[in-house]
């Protein structure tokens, strides 16, 4: 961390097949020990598999999914005067991006389907239409940001 | 896919690449677009698409992916870095064959060896920068 300002956002080079850096992203946010090459077959797999599912545009459905997934709204503590407080914040647009990948990957992986590429393919099916856990988890955040909405004059 | 001489065509385009510890050679003959690398095809040697995708990028770029036949040999390295080497490769062999592509390739970055490498190993430490398991006792 630096001690002065904050660190600037660097951009994601494009991944290879869609040209897409939100794809690169989603891809190395799934990686484990540096395995890329495992991450793209099974990220692009899954897409494969969302494709023959739904019959549409694979690369649309895996956006749509990000984008049904990304929160408006969150709580973060705050200490005042003794009490913590959960005082609701608006999100900034990178972090809805990182908290979008970061809650698809990880509700995936508690999927029951048999391999990453079918939880995968499964959760941005889902995602895309609305429902699973990524996007419950979402509607989760909102609403705890909802109910301590009386703090939100805490804001900093 | 046409077969590649190794022997030296009347008309190539030279250009040397190279990537962490690969090193490669590419001659660039007009052709069709075919691809020889270390004696095998393009997909024969870089099995995955994202290396190949890497390799046909300058081509691409110069729109010239059907006017050269590209002859490979690259050593050294792992299979990804070779694919860089041999990109850089393409690049600055484009480069010999015309010199006005230069602004436009340069541009992508294609001209640049990437110079991140394997940092060495400190003594007294585990790895690089990695420290040994601190034990009180």
């Amino acid at each position: 961390m630096p001690r002065k300002g904050f660190v600037k956002y660097r951009p994601v080079a494009p991944d290879p097949i869609y040209s897409s850096p939100l794809v690169e992203k989603f891809i190395h946010c799934m990686m484990w020990d540096g395995k890329k090459a495992v991450a793209e077959k099974i990220f692009y797999g899954a897409l494969q598999k969302v494709q023959e599912r739904s019959g549409e545009d694979a690369l649309r459905v895996f956006k749509k999914a990000v984008e049904n997934v990304k929160p408006a709204m969150e709580v973060k503590t705050r200490r005042v005067g003794g009490a913590n407080y959960q005082i609701p914040i608006e999100v900034e647009p990178e972090r809805r991006a990182s908290l979008s990948i970061r809650w698809l990957i990880g509700y995936a992986r508690h999927r029951g389907e048999k391999g990453m590429t079918e939880r995968l393919a499964g959760e941005f099916l889902d995602a895309y239409n609305n429902r699973g856990a990524a996007v419950k988890k979402k509607e989760d955040t909102h609403r705890m940001a909802e109910a301590n909405r009386a703090f939100a004059h805490y804001r900093w | 896919m046409g077969e590649l001489s190794q022997t030296p065509a009347k008309q190539q385009y030279y250009g040397t690449g190279r990537r962490k510890t690969s090193v490669a050679r590419v001659f660039l003959r007009p052709g069709s677009g075919n691809f020889a690398v270390n004696g095998r095809s393009l997909e024969g040697y870089f099995l995955s698409e994202t290396q190949r995708v890497l390799i046909r990028y300058p081509l691409q770029a110069a729109e010239m992916l059907d006017k050269m036949d590209v002859l490979i040999t690259v050593r050294g390295g792992g299979i990804n870095s070779q694919a860089g080497a041999a990109r850089l490769g393409i690049a600055r062999a484009l480069l010999t064959y015309n010199a006005e592509l230069r602004p436009q390739i340069k541009k992508l970055g294609l001209l640049t060896r990437d110079s991140r490498g394997k940092e060495r190993k400190k003594y007294g430490r585990k790895g690089a920068r990695k420290r040994f398991q601190f034990s009180k006792r």
